[in-house]
């Protein structure tokens, strides 16, 4: 029984490890994805229709959302959407930080709640639930206002990621295994080749390669597709229980996502921001603060801010870019609901993945970092060559 | 949080994720799918039959005007713009699956998609038609080719004569 119970301790406690200036940077960037890209709804042309269609089309999945009658006023949802973008900024500046990650979690959820009540659920919880989970990791530990208010000294937690690991495996699963019920293993037929065939012809989803994807008869090929498939969304929650073999199927997911985005024009991004929770933040910290150390000839501490605003400045001037080419269509015009931002997005993941991760992923970084470490504490060893 | 608090957190969140996931599915079947849930989708349906046939249902809104003898085909988006096209097929299975849907109507809804119509097309619909139909693709060399379109049901959306007057 004991052993068993250290058994869980251990999965709880020591699965990942990540040091505060780790936590610091995914904070950043989770703050920047939200408020460039991730607070749901179109804004307020969207916004404005919701609030202006008639009860008829309130369609509430059964919930919370069947305590409303109708969808709210123009005002309500731009109350909602103030709340969740100061929130993120106060995030990002990590000031509060525990508090507004909750409240950021709860506005994100309300609103997609009014959103998805058209009848339709687009499943994008985790955009909610990273902040609210991440809250509890003290992930304002370093670079933010909370370390000049409350010392550099603060402990940081692991067992938020292993939670999160569990909630992804989990929901992977449940991904998985209706295709099982549904026929998805039945070689007679080709499942994803159907799909595909529903969403070019029917949502009208033809850029980039859906075309060519269309075109390719290959009942092998596609079913094998099916097969892989359901093995990898079921086996995400066998994954859960090593550091290492999770990382592999996050990977997987990355690349999994960027084939559906090629040929089905769906990106997924909400889930990236979980994905990118378990990038290896400290080894980018590492990296990035040797070079900042060469630059600034070996002081730690303007190191470590150059660290932070170059890290910041670089997404804050690319997101915005991004944002602008989208919105604009300065390069390219996708004819389905694709976005340039997502393409570019999904497809820098599967770069950073082949890149820089396939050397990290099969690897734990067990003994990498302490829970406890603080953000003056001298820098961990290089990860990619410990075991 | 304690440490002892933690591992019990953890131990109800397992107890609790294969029970809503059992409850998504009853409720789902009974009803439809609730939120929030820590699900995501599992498109299970198979669309082609092992006879290489694929179908797909179409939804069209046929718009008659005034004075101009030839219709105006819709496509849902086309309707309902603001809507993220990912939720398009959803609100449309949702609110126009069939005639008792569009008999359920209220005489605000219909005034609405009139609106929506008048705001495409950017002149007065006189009647809005819901067509809905099966289209029957077939693979000749690997490649589909539309081989036949099933009409389901063509069903009238009209106003109500006091929204018909203030039109």
């Amino acid at each position: 029984m004991k052993n068993r119970d250290s058994g869980l301790n251990r999965w709880i406690f020591e699965s990942f490890t990540i040091t505060p200036e780790g936590l610091g940077l995914l904070r950043i960037l989770t703050a920047l994805m939200l408020l460039f890209f991730l607070i749901p709804g179109g804004g307020t042309v969207h916004y404005h229709f919701l609030a202006t269609l008639p009860a008829d089309f309130y369609a509430p999945p059964p919930g919370p959302m069947m305590l409303f009658d109708t969808f709210p006023g123009l005002a309500i949802f731009q109350v909602l959407q103030t709340v969740a973008v100061l929130s993120a900024l106060m995030i990002l500046v990590g000031y509060h930080t525990k508090w507004v990650s909750l409240i950021t979690g709860l506005s994100v959820l309300i609103l997609q709640g009014f959103i998805f009540s058209v009848g339709k659920i687009d499943h994008e919880i985790l955009v909610a639930v990273v902040p609210v989970i991440l809250a509890y990791s003290n992930w304002g530990a370093a670079f933010s206002i909370d370390s000049f208010r409350k010392g550099k000294d603060q402990k940081n937690e692991r067992w938020p990621l292993t939670l999160l690991a569990l909630l992804i495996g989990f929901m992977m699963f449940t991904a998985g295994f209706p295709k099982i019920l549904g026929g998805w293993l039945d070689i007679s037929t080709q499942a994803a080749q159907s799909h595909l065939l529903n969403q070019f012809y029917v949502r009208e989803r033809q850029d980039l390669l859906a075309e060519l994807a269309v075109q390719w008869n290959n009942p092998f090929f596609w079913e094998l597709l099916d097969w892989g498939t359901v093995l990898f969304e079921v086996g995400f929650l066998i994954s859960i229980f090593r550091a290492a073999w999770f990382r592999f199927f996050v990977g997987i997911a990355v690349l999994f996502h960027f084939s559906t985005m090629i040929s089905m024009n769906i990106a997924f991004l909400p889930n990236f921001i979980a994905y990118a929770v378990f990038l290896n933040w400290d080894a980018i910290y590492k990296s990035s603060h040797q070079w900042m150390m060469r630059w600034n000839r070996n002081n730690f501490r303007k190191s470590r801010k150059g660290v932070l605003i170059s890290f910041t400045l670089m997404l804050v001037v690319f997101f915005a870019l991004l944002n602008y080419i989208t919105v604009h269509e300065k390069v390219i015009t996708l004819q389905s609901d694709l976005m340039l931002y997502e393409v570019v997005l999904v497809s820098m993941a599967v770069v950073i993945l082949l890149v820089g991760g396939v050397k990290c992923l099969g690897r734990s970084p067990r003994g990498f970092g302490t829970a406890n470490s603080s953000s003056l504490h001298p820098l961990p060893p290089e990860p990619c060559n410990s075991n | 949080m304690k440490k002892r608090s933690i591992v019990r957190l953890f131990i109800a969140v397992m107890i609790f994720l294969p029970i809503q996931y059992a409850v998504v599915g009853i409720v789902g079947e009974m009803h439809s799918e609730p939120w929030p849930a820590f699900v995501l989708p599992g498109f299970k349906n198979v669309y082609v039959s092992d006879d290489d046939l694929f179908q797909i249902e179409q939804k069209r809104f046929v718009i008659e005007i005034e004075g101009q003898p030839k219709v105006e085909i819709l496509r849902p988006q086309d309707l309902f713009p603001e809507l993220p096209l990912s939720q398009v097929p959803g609100f449309m299975r949702t609110h126009f699956s069939g005639r008792s849907d569009v008999e359920r109507l209220s005489e605000e809804a219909r005034s609405f998609l009139y609106q929506q119509a008048s705001n495409h097309l950017q002149t007065e619909p006189l009647m809005i038609e819901l067509r809905i139909e099966i289209e029957n693709y077939r693979f000749v060399d690997g490649v589909p080719i539309l081989e036949s379109v099933d009409q389901l049901d063509r069903i009238p959306i009209t106003l109500k004569p006091e929204y018909s007057n203030e039109k």
